[in-house]
């Protein structure tokens, strides 16, 4: 393939980019800085430098926080098993309050049971009725 | 008659059925507050009111009672099985002449003619007239009225459902029993008889 002079000359010829040129350059390179500042930083990883400075330091922290979290283990296993004494010992009275209540009805029960059969076993005894009341098993038959 | 009509007398009919039901029903319970006022002036006033999801609550309650052996509960759970409500108005007073005619005929009124006399007692010397009236439903009695109407004495007890009457006329004697100590402890003034 032959280029001539003029060929060559044109295509090494400096050409204008154009409007805009330094704004879109800009934009790529906050873009780039962004995508830069997402990345994990190795840094943030690392041990803190006085970690290695004062390791018996780091070994009280982590002894307090083993302790800490011993004692707040404790704390709520002693809550729960407070909640469910305290929720036994509802469900006791409660079953308590339900017993005196289902007597309570019994008795109303059986009380009216009581009257009505003092008053039925009356009324059949001025009528000379014996209280046996064959006639009511009769008419109820 | 064309269709509309015909719809419209099945509806009619049925609102009529319904409303006919519910009365037949709710009849055998008796309007029994019109007897509060007596309160005022009785010596000693029983009002009991069990209605029937009383009666239920009870029947339910005595089958978790541990009362296995317990004859008087044995004896209860047969007997309010086949109830709808006990309602029990029962005044005793210290002289007599404390109600009025009226207030027994107030009860009496209501007792219509579903309601059979079965058994009457007038003791004119006593001025005491007792009653039993019985409201059958088919073969099964639908409720009892019981009235005792004495000088001392105003009692109405109203039994509503399936009334078995021999069972509480024979209640066990020791039911009874539980019943007068329980009265010894208050003597009564009146000429009441629930201590048999």
């Amino acid at each position: 393939m032959h280029f001539s002079d003029d060929d060559l000359r044109a295509a090494l010829k400096r050409k204008d980019p154009g409007e805009g040129f330094t704004q879109r350059v800009m934009a790529r390179v906050e873009q780039a800085k962004a995508e830069g500042d997402r990345q994990p930083s190795r840094k943030g990883l690392a041990l803190p430098s006085w970690w290695t400075r004062r390791p018996v330091w780091a070994f009280a922290i982590i002894a307090l926080l083993l302790l800490g979290f011993a004692w707040a283990g404790y704390e709520y296993s002693e809550y729960r098993h407070d909640q469910t004494a305290r929720r036994q010992h509802q469900q006791l009275e409660e079953a308590q309050r339900q017993q005196q209540e289902a007597e309570q009805a019994r008795d109303q029960a059986m009380m009216a049971l009581r009257i009505a059969r003092s008053k039925l076993n009356h009324v059949l005894e001025q009528a000379q009725i014996p209280v046996a009341t064959d006639q009511i098993r009769r008419q109820r038959l | 008659m064309n269709r509309a009509t015909r719809t419209l007398r099945f509806f009619a009919l049925l609102i009529l059925y319904c409303i006919a039901a519910r009365g037949f029903s709710q009849n055998a319970k008796l309007q029994l507050d019109i007897l509060n006022k007596l309160g005022e002036k009785a010596a000693r006033s029983t009002d009991i009111t069990l209605d029937g999801s009383m009666l239920n609550f009870i029947a339910s309650v005595i089958e978790k009672l541990d009362d296995e052996g317990d004859q008087d509960v044995a004896q209860l759970k047969s007997i309010i099985k086949g109830l709808k409500g006990i309602y029990i108005k029962s005044f005793e007073f210290d002289a007599p002449g404390q109600y009025s005619k009226e207030d027994v005929e107030a009860v009496r009124s209501q007792l219509g003619s579903r309601w059979t006399r079965i058994v009457q007692s007038i003791d004119k010397r006593n001025h005491e007239h007792d009653e039993i009236y019985l409201m059958k439903n088919g073969d099964k009695v639908a409720g009892v009225v019981i009235l005792v109407a004495e000088a001392r004495e105003f009692s109405v007890v109203n039994i509503v459902g399936d009334v078995p009457i021999e069972k509480i006329s024979a209640l066990e004697r020791h039911i009874a029993a539980n019943d007068d100590d329980s009265h010894r402890k208050k003597p009564k003034k009146g000429s009441g008889h629930d201590e048999e």
